[in-house]
């Protein structure tokens, strides 16, 4: 993926739905169709800020059928480092934004004879576009929606006019929580179970899902990492012979980007495994924030995951 | 034609437990029983004498002594039968009431293990829920591409199809969802030209 590939865009709706989330409508601004993706897809969307570049991945919570408009939710987050507050603050309808082909790493299983979906907060959006595709078929499903209270719970009348009995919603504010051990010990063989919300639930999930005996083929999770700040860095690039400064608040992935190198990515996220890059020599520690490379892996310090990941060290040189 | 090195060829390994499944469930046929004995005995040093969660469901003579073997390991609920279509049924109708957390253990025949798989299939269990073992007999269920009727208990590298009279060539070419591997007419092209008929899958 680079940028040359993307779309633009044109903001032709805005909804503040929730006081921390805003809801947007996206059309092409060329006119026609936007490409075909499937419930669980996401966009990365390349934003032009002040002085510098964010490129954040959205899922698209819109309808697979409705390709005039895609539509995303983006919270507006507390230590932002410029990308939601770029959408929260700078976006409006007439807006135009560059956006990737959507890519989708939280399908559904095709052949589960059952799905269970968890979702937490903005955790909802990838399920809202997968809800479109279960919703006239035959497998049956229960969406599971965890919110702080009522005045944060987004898109619920939407989901509790389709969704009746088969929606469950717990509020943080009620005291309600999700039943977890109940809910994954009795489910019938061949159920798949989805989740996607803060980093706490999700872990909490799959420790869950693995004591009542499933096996890690049935679970599912997404969690895009914003990449955390940490102390600045240089790195060479040893293809390129470049040498690249990496500030604290600007990711490894963007500081190369900055300097005109590109780098292959699917998700900025950590999840995807696409931006994966050999770590040629290091005098120091690699800080590793991703969800892609197994404990060993990140213990062998020979490869790292730009998009979130950083290092403390004195020299580090990659094979870009 | 390609009749070996193809992928599709189901690969087994010696069973062993899972501990992280919640509910255990057997299947064996003949020879399958001392794997299955096998498993039970490591069950048991790790579970402890408690085997509440594991069910048996043997093919076998009600007098055979596994049977005494399988009760002397305590298992709590251990149920023969007589030939593998009714095991199959018993089988199916447990997989409808089995909860997530469920793994599967089969051993015997290849054709007996496909016949379980392939019911699985149907719940989808994955690979990480299922354990098979192969042991007995190699013969195989061929699957006849041109009239789609399968022959049972193949012995030899061609077989008169069952269904047409065809002679079909025995490929590795493995279907998990017939559970039967594909035979393919050996003679289109030069009429009764049939290789050398030989015992291969004993």
């Amino acid at each position: 993926m680079n940028d040359a590939q993307t779309i633009t865009v044109e903001v032709i709706g805005v909804e503040q739905v929730t006081p921390l989330i805003k809801h947007f409508k996206l059309a092409p601004a060329a006119g026609g169709s936007l490409p075909v993706f499937s419930g669980g897809s996401h966009i990365i969307v390349v934003m032009q800020g002040a002085g510098r570049v964010h490129k954040n991945p959205y899922s698209l919570l819109g309808s697979p059928l409705a390709l005039d408009t895609y539509e995303i939710g983006v919270r507006r987050m507390e230590e932002s480092r410029g990308g939601s507050h770029f959408m929260h603050d700078a976006v409006e309808v007439g807006s135009r934004l560059e956006i990737a082909h959507p890519v989708n790493l939280f399908g559904l299983d095709k052949i589960a004879r059952k799905h269970v979906l968890i979702a937490g907060g903005i955790g909802i959006t990838p399920f809202l576009a997968q809800l479109e595709d279960l919703h006239g078929g035959s497998v049956p499903y229960e969406l599971h929606y965890s919110v702080r209270s009522s005045e944060h719970a987004a898109f619920l009348q939407r989901l509790q006019r389709r969704e009746g009995e088969r929606l469950h919603v717990y509020y943080d504010s009620e005291g309600q929580t999700i039943a977890f051990e109940t809910l994954l010990a009795t489910q019938p063989l061949g159920t798949h179970v989805y989740v996607c919300g803060p980093v706490g639930m999700i872990k909490h999930v799959i420790a869950t899902a693995q004591s009542c005996g499933w096996p890690d083929s049935h679970i599912h999770w997404e969690q895009f990492s914003a990449p955390p700040v940490g102390d600045a860095f240089e790195v060479f690039l040893a293809r390129s012979k470049l040498s690249v400064h990496v500030p604290p608040d600007q990711s490894l992935l963007e500081s190369i980007e900055a300097a005109g190198v590109e780098v292959p990515y699917l998700c900025r996220g950590g999840v995807c495994g696409f931006c994966h890059t050999r770590v040629l020599e290091l005098d120091g520690e690699l800080v590793h924030n991703d969800h892609f490379l197994s404990e060993a892996d990140k213990a062998k310090a020979k490869s790292i995951m730009p998009c979130v990941s950083r290092a403390n060290c004195k020299r580090l040189v990659l094979d870009l | 034609m390609l009749i070996t090195g193809i992928k599709s060829k189901p690969v087994y390994a010696p069973l062993q437990t899972d501990t992280r499944g919640r509910y255990h469930l057997m299947l064996a046929m003949g020879a399958g029983a001392a794997p299955l004995l096998r498993v039970i005995a490591e069950m048991r040093v790790v579970a402890g004498p408690s085997l509440k969660n594991t069910r048996v469901l043997f093919v076998s003579d009600a007098a055979a002594p596994e049977v005494e073997q399988f009760k002397a390991a305590t298992v709590a609920d251990l149920q023969t039968f007589p030939s593998t279509p009714a095991l199959l049924e018993r089988f199916r109708a447990i997989l409808q009431k089995s909860l997530m957390g469920t793994r599967l253990y089969v051993a015997g025949p290849e054709s007996f293990i496909g016949l379980a798989m392939k019911i699985a299939l149907e719940f989808n269990l994955n690979k990480d829920e299922i354990r098979a073992e192969e042991c007995g007999t190699l013969a195989r269920r061929v699957y006849c591409i041109h009239c789609r009727a399968t022959t049972e208990d193949v012995r030899t590298n061609i077989v008169s199809c069952i269904g047409c009279g065809r002679w079909l060539l025995v490929r590795d070419h493995y279907s998990r969802r017939l559970a039967a591997y594909m035979g393919v007419m050996v003679d289109a092209e030069a009429p009764g030209e049939l290789p050398p008929l030989k015992e291969v899958f004993l």
